[in-house]
């Protein structure tokens, strides 16, 4: 019983001293990170880039996890000579030109209905949304407490004529087409 | 029952401090905040300087307990994930970890594996110490793994960290050689209901149904229950071995996200199994366990996370043998960075078992006395240095246990990994691990009553390794390579000594062998396209154990390292046209040493349709390439078995 003692002794005199420390970064900022990353890997359609210059529109639809970090990830980053800008959507129908799209999970419709409004557009789609690789989503975070893993839909990607770059299917899980 | 009330008090006690912390408002506010407001200013810089792979790239806990990068990590350690176990085919835990290189593994009957790593392999083997979310699934009696109640639902499986080479420092005893580290998936990963099934030649039945769903917002939940049954082994004759078994088993977990900053697991499970033998009454195997673990993000520089167990396992050897073991274990663990270049991370621990073993009618051995309760405190600390960093890192550690048999013991090590320009990295470690007494070691008596020709050592110590690891890892692109050279020098391994030389007996077990083991692990993992993946291990070993002046045991590891000097594993999984997969894994052993096991090779195939995201198909053949083959035992013993040839089918269903 002494042990534990000294475990009781020890808990209460670290708990309030480490309570005091800075703020962790959160699974929204690395998702955050992930998205502008997810740029670098996909390859668009050239006639979907209306020119070189034209901004790299990463979308929210629905709620936004990302608070202003998003913004301030992609700020003064290029991809080429494109630089980022970060648009929000309330509904799937307001998706004007976008390049990577996250739905957030308070987006209203189920994932496939957003995707099959979507269909055949050149957005990646991106999500935490519950099996969204297999639902027809392109990329899934999956979130393990600290930890991040990509489930990806090739599959998805290809019938949107999008390129994903063996690179990142390397390091996530490849999921197979889903069922039509 | 002085030891239950024990644990009891103790476990009432840990909870307590659990809620004074998780209610300390100062706490809980500052986690609040900071998932509310995103300190960009400190994080977005430094974040993108992370490749893809650094973000996401598993982050393995196992080996530093606390998270940190796989490219990143300075030890022989290998990942299976649930992809490559799902599509590998295999049907338990211990076929799932063939896909793991670094080990010597081999299956002796239909229910008995040996494994290891770096050696000093056998059906008891005791270097290696194997955890299950935390739990470790050890037996007192020898130190290793009674791997046939080990059956983890496949499905529920996230991934397995398999660690050759000491983990002493963090993990404490056992992790001589190695550290099997598997962890299951959260309960939010596993929502809806799973309906599996299947069966065939070698695989007669098994099924699983598993639901997952919300409770309240916060808290995710899921329940399963299961079963198999398995066919018998093949005596060389080819006759049926009659140790075809089954086993049932249920559980559950779930998972409470308390805010962003803390998380809870209670998880547990109950199984029950009989095991057929070919003279005797069935083998009948029960347990249960529960684990609780509270993990709590205090800052961004620091972590808590408590975790506290119940085991309860019962075998019963219709009268040979019996044992009922309850363990009871507390750890708690604090990582911290303290300055810009240490990272901390200590931990405290508490385990009590309670061993009772029954000496059956015909017992040719008794555990004497047949009731023991031990207690184990341990305690670690380990500080990462960056000297250079994100270059230069150095790690110092300490494990520091305190156990009934031989007192207090120290297994420090030092770890140092150099980062490369290349995308590589290098990494050398100086170990010193340590392989505390179990029961057999000291209380082991033959026969089951006096005149005793065996006993135990009273004066039985620890067996000492000093180990020493230099390799190398790369990741870039497509291509993963990693190289582990160690050479390991052994003190005071278990020997069978005459008591009075030369008369042969009386014997007693002593510490009079030396030895010394080296060799080198290479594996690599190629993506050709983005829909096949090649990965590809090869290990080469070498064991020599020797008397030490003054003993009379002259086995020369004949009975405590049984392996293979070289193994070699091909694995391929394939994405096919028209929703098909096919994966393949070959395996080539050389011969057992200190065993009639001749060199072989085998392969297991498996074709997966997944006609939608709902449903899998699948058709796994195993150990292809002969319709029955060794792969542990001696030639001549009546216990040898052959494992045969098998196929099966199996269906999943997910909604």
């Amino acid at each position: 019983m002494a042990f534990l003692k000294i475990t009781a002794a020890v808990l209460l005199v670290c708990a309030p001293r480490l309570g005091a420390q800075a703020a962790k970064a959160s699974e929204a900022q690395v998702k955050a990170v992930f998205l502008f990353n997810f740029a670098q890997f996909v390859d668009w359609p050239a006639e979907s880039v209306p020119d070189s210059q034209a901004p790299l529109v990463i979308g929210i639809l629905g709620e936004d996890p990302f608070g202003d970090f998003l913004d301030a990830t992609v700020r003064g980053e290029r991809r080429g000579a494109r630089p980022f800008a970060v648009h929000r959507y309330q509904r799937v129908d307001d998706v004007t030109r976008c390049d990577i799209l996250f739905i957030g999970q308070s987006a209203g419709d189920a994932p496939e209905e957003i995707i099959a409004r979507l269909k055949n557009r050149p957005i990646l789609t991106v999500s935490d949304a519950d099996r969204f690789a297999q639902r027809g989503g392109m990329i899934r975070f999956v979130t393990d407490r600290s930890r991040i893993r990509l489930q990806i839909n090739p599959a998805a990607a290809e019938a949107a004529h999008l390129t994903i770059s063996s690179k990142l299917l390397r390091v996530a899980e490849v999921i197979t087409p889903t069922g039509r | 029952m002085a030891d239950m009330k024990t644990a009891a008090a103790a476990t009432s006690l840990v909870f307590t401090l659990g809620l004074i912390c998780v209610v300390r408002p100062g706490v809980a506010q500052q986690a609040d905040s900071a998932r509310q407001r995103p300190d960009s200013s400190v994080s977005a810089a430094a974040l993108k300087k992370l490749s893809i792979e650094q973000l996401m790239d598993l982050q393995v806990t196992s080996v530093s307990k606390r998270p940190e990068r796989l490219s990143q990590t300075a030890s022989a350690i290998q990942v299976i994930t649930q992809q490559d176990i799902r599509r590998s085919g295999a049907s338990s835990l211990a076929e799932a970890l063939r896909l793991a290189s670094n080990l010597q593994l081999a299956q002796v009957d239909s229910r008995q594996w040996a494994i290891s790593a770096r050696g000093f392999n056998g059906t008891t083997a005791n270097k290696l110490l194997v955890l299950i979310d935390g739990r470790t699934i050890y037996t007192p009696l020898f130190s290793g793994v009674f791997w046939d109640v080990q059956e983890v639902p496949l499905e529920d499986i996230d991934r397995i960290e398999v660690i050759s080479g000491p983990g002493a420092t963090l993990w404490g005893a056992n992790a001589v050689n190695g550290v099997i580290n598997v962890i299951t998936k959260d309960a939010k990963d596993t929502q809806g209901f799973l309906l599996t099934g299947g069966g065939g030649t070698e695989q007669h039945g098994f099924g699983t149904v598993r639901y997952g769903a919300a409770l309240g917002s916060s808290v995710r939940a899921r329940i399963y229950g299961r079963g198999f049954d398995r066919d018998a082994t093949a005596f060389p004759s080819g006759q049926d071995a009659a140790d075809d078994w089954h086993l049932e088993q249920g559980g559950f977990r779930m998972d409470w996200e308390a805010s962003s900053a803390s998380h809870a697991t209670l998880q547990g499970e109950l199984y029950d199994g009989r095991i057929a033998q070919d003279s005797g009454g069935d083998i009948a195997v029960t347990g249960r366990n529960v684990i609780a673990k509270w993990s709590r993000t205090l800052s961004e520089r620091s972590s808590l996370t408590a975790q506290l167990y119940y085991d309860r396992t019962h075998r019963d050897i219709p009268r040979l043998f019996g044992e009922h073991l309850d363990t009871y274990d507390v750890e708690l663990q604090h990582s911290t960075r303290l300055g810009a270049r240490h990272d901390l991370v200590w931990g405290l621990g508490y385990r009590n078992i309670n061993d009772r073993t029954v000496v059956g009618a015909d017992s040719t051995l008794a555990f004497l006395p047949t009731q023991v309760a031990r207690e184990w405190f341990t305690g670690f600390v380990q500080d990462e240095i960056a000297l250079v960093p994100n270059r230069v890192h150095v790690t110092l550690g300490t494990k520091i246990e305190h156990n009934d048999y031989t007192g207090f013991e120290v297994q420090p090590s030092g770890r140092v990994s150099w980062r490369l320009a290349s995308s590589g990295l290098l990494w050398a470690a100086v170990s010193r691990a340590l392989r505390t007494p179990s029961r057999i070691d000291r209380d082991l008596f033959a026969p089951a009553k006096p005149p005793y020709f065996l006993t135990g050592g009273p004066d039985f110590h620890s067996e000492e390794e000093l180990a020493y690891e230099l390799g190398y890892r790369y990741q870039r692109g497509s291509v993963a390579l990693s190289v582990a050279t160690f050479y390991s020098r052994y003190h005071g391994l278990r020997s069978i000594e005459q008591v009075n030389p030369p008369n042969p007996v009386p014997l007693v077990i002593g510490n009079g062998q030396d030895g010394e083991s080296y060799g080198g692990e290479v594996t690599a993992e190629y993506w050709l396209t983005s829909r096949w993946r090649v990965h590809a291990g090869y290990t080469e070993l070498r064991v020599h154990v020797w008397p030490n002046p003054g003993s009379t045991d002259r086995s020369r590891g004949a009975t405590e390292s049984q392996v293979p000097d070289r193994q070699f594993l091909l694995q391929s999984w394939v994405d096919l046209p028209g929703h098909l997969g096919l994966a393949a894994g070959f395996r080539a052993i050389d011969d057992i040493n200190h065993q009639l096991v001749p060199a072989y090779a085998e392969l297991n195939a498996t074709l997966t349709w997944q006609p939608t995201s709902h449903l899998d198909l699948s058709l796994v053949g195993q150990n292809l390439l002969h319709d029955q083959h060794r792969e542990f035992g001696a030639a001549t013993s009546p216990t040898r078995r052959d494992i045969q040839r098998g196929v099966y089918g199996a269906v999943a269903w997910r909604f």
